[in-house]
């Protein structure tokens, strides 16, 4: 554990260090992959680890401590593989639990195990340990395929639910993601590249955004999205995007895609 | 008095039954959804008719639909009080880059020097190219105020009629394109 926490430090410390050198490059690539690759090798040279792994290894510890009311470690938590079974476990998730009656994606299930198992209130939630949380139990499932079929009747529903987000026309930009990501997959807006879900859309979060410097979920990456387009993106832990992706991960199932490296490292 | 009260009451509550009765069960669960994404959420989230029906057609209107709704979204198009759909170039360059204004760079081309502009939309690089008569100025006024109105559902949305820009905004854009003057049509022979 101590040793732990000690590689976190340095390991933040040479973070800084590289940040800088990163930021102080002077030559900006024009092709973002070549981009994203670049900023990875850069990190991985001046600090010798890639800030996802840091913010996982911030995530095992936070895992396997003894925490909240009931001061117990979140090694009991089902993620549907069985108890403290992580290999893999982000690849079926969103899934049905039925201990919570729910289709649960991995943000919503941590919350639900942080709850049930540790005693936390909700609102004593953590945003940031969450984060952490999600970047260690999906490092589990680096470059998996990803494997999301919906089965149960609330799988399925939770599947059409999303279909209909992903159509939904609002605001003053009026945008629904299908316009986007479906109609003009393969363009750009932009220097940025669109997917589609079959293309695998969705499979490289969590990731470390490196233009923002810091860890984005897929609820922080759909939420982004949002938020882009002009509409107001709904509470972390909300229907919607476990909605949505229920049904670009079960798309991108049947686009037989993988997940990246886990966390990701991207722009 | 008492009767008049009731006969409010009455319609209001036949009126909320109609419009509830009007969703199905899944459209129930469906705005059951965006209401657990919190208030601010399920407000970005209201559609008007037209962006419920497209939501419905998945973009894609049927044929016997496609002339009324055209019509509907022409009426929404207003014009400067001044009448001149071309204004000034240079004002319509600006507003044509900022991100929070036309943002078109995130879709089109334009000024040929400007670096990384999308590709979602047609490029506009020697748009200028079709002359600056009456109908070339009209339709390009029309597609940057309301692109609905000339193609439903389109992916460009309508800057005009959501108030982003105001019908001389508009104008000024449309010089950007259209100008012999403007970079946007440099490479154009004069
Ligand atoms: C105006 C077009 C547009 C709309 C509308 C839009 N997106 Fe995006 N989306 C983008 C762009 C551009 C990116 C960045 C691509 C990149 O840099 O890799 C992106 C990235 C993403 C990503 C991460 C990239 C990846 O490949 O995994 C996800 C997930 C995503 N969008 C989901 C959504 C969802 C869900 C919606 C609807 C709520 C939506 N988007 C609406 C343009 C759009
Ligand atoms: C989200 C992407 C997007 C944005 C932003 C956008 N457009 Fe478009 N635009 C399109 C698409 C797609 C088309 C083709 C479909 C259509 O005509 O609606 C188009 C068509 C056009 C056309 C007609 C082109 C032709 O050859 O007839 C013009 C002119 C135009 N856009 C100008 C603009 C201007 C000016 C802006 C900024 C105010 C803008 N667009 C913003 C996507 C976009």
């Amino acid at each position: 554990m101590r040793k732990n926490r000690l590689y976190r430090v340095l390991g933040l410390a040479l973070l800084g260090f590289a940040l800088g050198v990163a930021l102080t490059q002077g030559q900006q690539e024009l092709d973002p992959y070549k981009e994203a690759e670049r900023q990875r090798e850069l990190f991985r040279q001046t600090a010798g680890i890639l800030p996802g792994e840091l913010y996982a290894a911030q995530g095992e510890e936070l895992f396997h401590a003894k925490r909240g009311p009931k001061q117990v470690s979140l090694e009991a938590c089902d993620f549907g593989l069985g108890p403290g079974k992580l290999e893999g476990a982000l690849t079926q998730l969103p899934r049905y639990f039925a201990d919570t009656k729910r289709v649960e994606d991995l943000e919503t299930r941590i919350v639900s195990c942080m709850v049930r198992l540790q005693g936390f209130k909700p609102e004593e939630v953590k945003r940031d340990e969450v984060k952490a949380l999600v970047a260690y139990v999906a490092s589990k499932s680096s470059e998996m395929p990803i494997n999301v079929v919906p089965r149960t009747s609330q799988e399925i529903a939770m599947y059409n639910l999303g279909r209909e987000l992903w159509y939904h026309r609002a605001g003053d930009r009026d945008m629904n993601c299908a316009i986007c990501h479906e109609a003009y997959a393969g363009r750009k807006v932009r220097l940025s590249p669109v997917r589609s879900p079959r293309q695998g859309l969705s499979n490289e979060w969590p990731a470390y955004r490196f233009e923002a410097d810091k860890l984005y979920t897929l609820q922080d990456r759909i939420a982004f999205c949002y938020e882009s387009v002009g509409i107001h993106p709904p509470d972390y832990y909300s229907e919607p995007y476990i909605a949505l992706s229920m049904y670009m991960l079960a798309e991108a199932t049947r686009g037989k895609n993988r997940f990246t490296e886990m966390p990701g490292f991207t722009r | 008095m008492k009767g008049k009260r009731f006969l409010l009451w009455f319609t209001l509550a036949s009126l909320l039954g109609v419009a509830l009765s009007q969703q199905t069960p899944f459209q129930q669960r469906v705005s059951q959804a965006i209401q657990s994404g919190g208030p601010e959420f399920q407000k970005s989230m209201q559609q008007d008719p037209d962006q419920a029906l497209c939501s419905q057609y998945r973009d894609k209107l049927p044929a016997e639909l496609v002339p009324a709704f055209l019509e509907r979204q022409r009426k929404l198009i207003k014009y400067p009080a001044d009448g001149r759909l071309m204004g000034d170039w240079k004002k319509g360059e600006e507003l044509f880059t900022n991100p929070r204004k036309g943002n078109c760079y995130a879709c089109h081309t334009g000024d040929p020097r400007e670096a990384g502009a999308g590709n979602m939309g047609p490029g506009l690089v020697g748009y200028g190219a079709r002359g600056t008569s009456e109908a070339v100025v009209k339709y390009t006024y029309d597609k940057i105020y309301n692109a609905w109105a000339s193609m439903p559902c389109s992916l460009m949305y309508r800057a005009g009629y959501h108030g982003i820009l105001s019908p001389e905004d508009t104008a000024h854009i449309v010089a950007f394109l259209l100008d012999p003057a403007s970079p946007v049509n440099a490479n154009l022979k004069r």
